[in-house]
């Protein structure tokens, strides 16, 4: 039985049970591979399916997940989702939305075809490690590789949608060791795209070995309050970490603190931050939301107020407004929000502004899974990066902390750059922003 | 002994057959790892089930080794000429004439040392798990009107492997893990701030005999409350007296993972070339131990079908054994100590922590803090990473409190300890008494494993606090 098929007769039997539900089924092929010591280190391949049900019976939801695909298994599956549903409470404003018709990515923008072959991206592997390892006082490379992957996702509703997308993910990562003089530092770099052929290992070298160069003889620089500019991949993975200040679904369940702050100024008035689905160069670019709902680009905060929170069809019919479009739905989880490209707009100042005077740049944020609060706002991180002067390195620094409350912060802004970046992910889009006031920790 | 074919999830005729097509194309190793796990979830919010969730896990990982070289594959499908295709498909650059020629698998079964009685394959006891979360609930709420939210999960899974390799073994077994958690949020109406009760187990759900509602909701509901009161934490570098159970955290990412020959092989971890060297201070015995009865981290056999073990990493402040897996022994020359694991079929087996801990001293908590100027006292501790090579890391304190002049003074917020795995070994000056365990999930190169870490109370000299005063 073909997944079609598969997903007809799952949804079939949710019918007769007197449910509506939806369905996703993933599946997935990917290649990996691994370098040490100039000898491929692991090759790794793998193909995979999975089965993921939710069901709304009588207003109560329950889901189940199969990764086995015979017949019992897929039943045995219904069954759990609608056991499930039978404990859950009465959730009023969670439906299987009532889109029908087919959705389809366009696989030349989402899946290009590989043109590279296995034997040639094992050399771009290998090249990677060996021209890392010839550089100067790099003593080992032990964290690199690259993948590529296609995912394929299927959602299928008993309203009778049927949406289709197909992604490939390729990426290329080294982290290296550098050793000299009884002093260590371990830096990296990586990149991703949608085609294999686009990746240069030799862009990843040169940022790693530049990286782990300029922070060798980094050391803690003294306890104080700084300004402070994060580079192009640590500000997005800050504000990304902070992101569910946007979800609804927090906002109604009573933890996030920007609940009651719609219209309400929360941030300063240069930062103007948005959800941009379409812009096409970022790899979280979507038409369609995991509810099937056309995406279009959201204003976040505008001028400093903010101008709504991100919703999925729940969310929205809880607080009484449209959905925007944010739904994110795996085989295994419940229904969810997700921003799908975070996109800071440019402010107004050149580099000679940004960059005038004192300031610490970070190049780089340790325990952002654990040192952050996003209820309260409070963080506290590892760090590392240069203190700069009119734009220029005076020296590298190490072993600091950086602390402080990240709603604060917004509203501690001396200066919004006016040039875009992407990070090294390709999911957000923003320009370079000057936080004044930060207290590090170090000496 | 011998096992029936209608007990093997894959089957021995497929197995035989997919491992001597492997031997045939020149792999001096070939392994492969089948796994069916069940899951069930049940999650509650604002006093009410928030979610029920379970599934099944499927699939089945084939390891190749060429010499030091691993080739690693999974699928979900279970036929033969699949599993076959994915070895062709992994030996494609390497194969070569066979040196060995047929596998006659002898059945071993480990003794089941984590008996369990509750488990999910009996009965879910979604019920009585239900209960449990709102009664731990209710025990928050009505510790104080500033509690504002409180969210609980029951997490229940029965793992069962079974596992082929080209050496002859043939073996298998069911690990019934359980975990219960608690988190209460506070609020004045400006701030709100958090506090969480767990515990968990290689058990089933007869666990809930041990770990109390109330205890947990109050205890979920006290943190939250001193972490709402708290202020902002002084900065620099300081004295801290670490707490017991999970401030274990500290020695497990900091030192655990640099005595695993994933690094060590690679000379990724600055203990590669220590072994008996003096790496921390005399006061401090540290110990991975696989085999405690029904722990969170314990297992019977590892995810290469060999036995767990206990290994005394340090001994008097002596490094005394790495955690070895199959091919970090290959490659260091250190014996095996029953520590390849992986979070499931997805990944290739590698050298991990299992229960690990500082083992008891004789100091009593009181005593250090009394020994303090101006420092931190971090009762409870969050999470962190280490830096393998360089051996820094960092920490949140999840619940810490100010300490001047040998006392107590107020609770601190958003403070992160950093420092380097050797220097705070050194640093240890004074290990208590009050030892305890505590449950997580480490994650590393092969997934996401269940490990225990665990500690008595300890005083660190110097480590650099980052706070926000």
């Amino acid at each position: 039985m073909n997944n079609e098929h598969s997903a007809s007769a799952i949804l079939e039997r949710v019918r007769e049970n007197g449910a509506e539900g939806d369905l996703i089924i993933d599946e997935g092929k990917t290649l990996s591979l691994r370098a040490q010591k100039g000898e491929l280190e692991e090759h790794k391949v793998s193909s995979n399916l999975i089965f993921g049900l939710r069901v709304v019976k009588e207003h109560r939801v329950g889901t189940a997940y199969s990764e086995a695909s015979n017949e019992d298994a897929l039943n045995s599956m219904v069954n759990q989702a609608l056991l499930n549903a039978s404990f859950a409470k009465v959730e009023p404003d969670e439906k299987i939305t009532d889109i029908s018709g087919s959705l389809k990515t366009d696989d030349e923008i989402l899946c290009p075809s590989d043109i590279v072959t296995v034997e040639e991206k094992i050399a771009f592997t290998l090249s990677m490690e060996k021209e890392l390892l010839a550089k100067e006082k790099i003593k080992n490379v032990p964290y690199n590789g690259v993948s590529d992957s296609i995912v394929q996702r299927s959602v299928f509703t008993t309203s009778g949608l049927s949406a289709n997308s197909k992604q490939r993910y390729c990426s290329a990562t080294a982290h290296a060791l550098m050793e000299h003089e009884r002093k260590t530092v371990m830096e990296g770099s990586g990149r991703v795209s949608r085609e294999f052929g686009e990746l240069d290992y030799r862009t990843i070298v040169e940022e790693t070995y530049c990286r782990c160069l300029g922070l060798l003889d980094g050391e803690a620089i003294p306890t104080k309050h700084y300004d402070v500019i994060l580079d192009q991949e640590y500000q997005p993975a800050l504000f990304s970490t902070f992101a569910s200040m946007f979800s609804a679904q927090t906002a109604k369940d009573g933890v996030n603190p920007m609940r009651d702050k719609v219209g309400e100024i929360i941030a300063d008035e240069r930062l103007n931050i948005s959800d941009s689905p379409h812009l096409i160069d970022g790899l979280g670019y979507t038409l369609f939301d995991a509810e099937g709902t056309k995406t279009e680009t959201t204003s976040l905060i505008k001028d400093g107020y903010l101008q709504t929170l991100a919703h999925n069809s729940a969310t929205a019919k809880h607080f009484g407004v449209k959905t925007t479009g944010h739904a994110s739905r795996s085989p295994k989880s419940t229904l969810g929000i997700n921003l799908h490209q975070l996109h800071i707009s440019e402010g107004i100042d050149s580099e000679s502004i940004l960059y005038s005077g004192e300031y610490i740049l970070i190049t780089d944020l340790a325990g952002l899974h654990s040192g952050a609060n996003p209820i309260s706002g409070q963080f506290s991180f590892g760090a590392s990066g240069y203190l700069m002067t009119d734009g220029v390195r005076v020296r590298p620094i190490r072993n600091i902390t950086i602390a402080g409350n990240f709603y604060d912060m917004l509203k501690k802004v001396s200066a919004v750059g006016d040039q875009l970046f992407w990070n090294q992910g390709r999911t957000t889009v923003m320009p370079h922003i000057r936080f004044s006031d930060v207290a590090i920790s170090g000496s | 002994m011998g096992i029936s074919l209608g007990n093997s999830m894959l089957g021995i005729q497929v197995s035989n057959s997919v491992i001597d097509y492997a031997l045939s194309l020149g792999a001096d190793f070939a392994e492969l790892f089948v796994e069916q796990n069940h899951v069930n979830t049940i999650s509650t919010l604002s006093s009410e089930v928030q979610a029920v969730r379970s599934g099944i896990d499927f699939g089945i990982g084939i390891r190749l080794v060429y010499r030091y070289k691993v080739l690693y594959g999974y699928t979900n499908q279970i036929e033969e000429n699949e599993l076959k295709r994915i070895v062709k498909e992994l030996a494609t650059k390497d194969r070569r004439d066979p040196s060995i020629q047929k596998t006659n698998f002898d059945y071993r079964k480990i003794m089941e040392a984590h008996p369990a009685k509750k488990t999910l394959s009996k009965d879910a006891c979604i019920e009585s798990k239900i209960a449990f979360l709102l009664a731990a609930d209710q025990s928050a709420r009505a510790t104080s009107n500033i509690i504002s939210q409180t969210s609980g999960s029951c997490m229940q899974r029965e793992q069962q492997i079974e596992i082929f390799n080209s050496e002859g073994l043939h073996t298998d077994d069911t690990r019934h893990y359980t975990r219960a958690s608690l988190t209460a949020y506070a609020s004045d109406g400006i701030e709100q701030a958090t506090g969480s009760s767990n515990d968990g187990g290689l058990r089933g759900w007869e666990i809930k005999d041990e770990i109390d509602a109330e205890k947990t909701g109050n205890e979920a509901a006290r943190q939250a409350l001193v972490n709402l009161s708290a202020k902002a934490c002084p900065s620099g570098r300081m004295p801290v007296v670490l707490g017991n159970g999970f401030g274990g955290v500290i020695f497990h990412e900091a030192c655990g993972h640099l005595l695993e020959t994933t690094a060590v092989a690679k000379k990724a971890s600055v203990f590669h070339d220590q072994m008996g060297e003096m790496i921390a201070n005399p006061v401090v015995n540290a110990v991975d131990d696989g085999t405690l009865t029904n722990e969170w981290g314990s297992i019977n056999i590892d995810d290469e079908g060999l036995a767990t073990k206990k290994t005394q990493l340090i001994k008097d402040g002596k490094l005394t054994s790495f955690l070895a897996d199959r091919l970090g022994s290959a490659q260091t020359g250190f014996e095996c100590t029953g520590s390849g694991r992986r979070q499931s079929y997805r990944f290739a087996p590698a050298s991990r922590m299992r229960n690990t801990f500082i083992e008891p001293g004789e100091t009593d908590l009181h005593e250090m803090i009394s020994t303090i100027d101006k420092g931190i006292y971090a009762s409870h501790m969050g999470g962190g990473s280490v830096q393998p090579g360089t051996g820094e890391f960092n920490f949140s304190v999840q619940e810490g409190y100010y300490v001047e002049n040998g006392q107590i003074q107020y609770p601190v917020k958003a403070a992160t300890l950093i420092s380097t795995g050797p220097a705070v070994l050194k640093e240890i000056s004074m290990v208590g008494k009050d030892f305890e365990l505590a449950c997580g999930m480490c994650g590393s190169i092969s997934g996401a494993v269940p490990t225990t870490v665990g500690q008595p109370s300890l005083k660190v000299d110097d480590i650099l606090v980052g706070g926000n005063a």
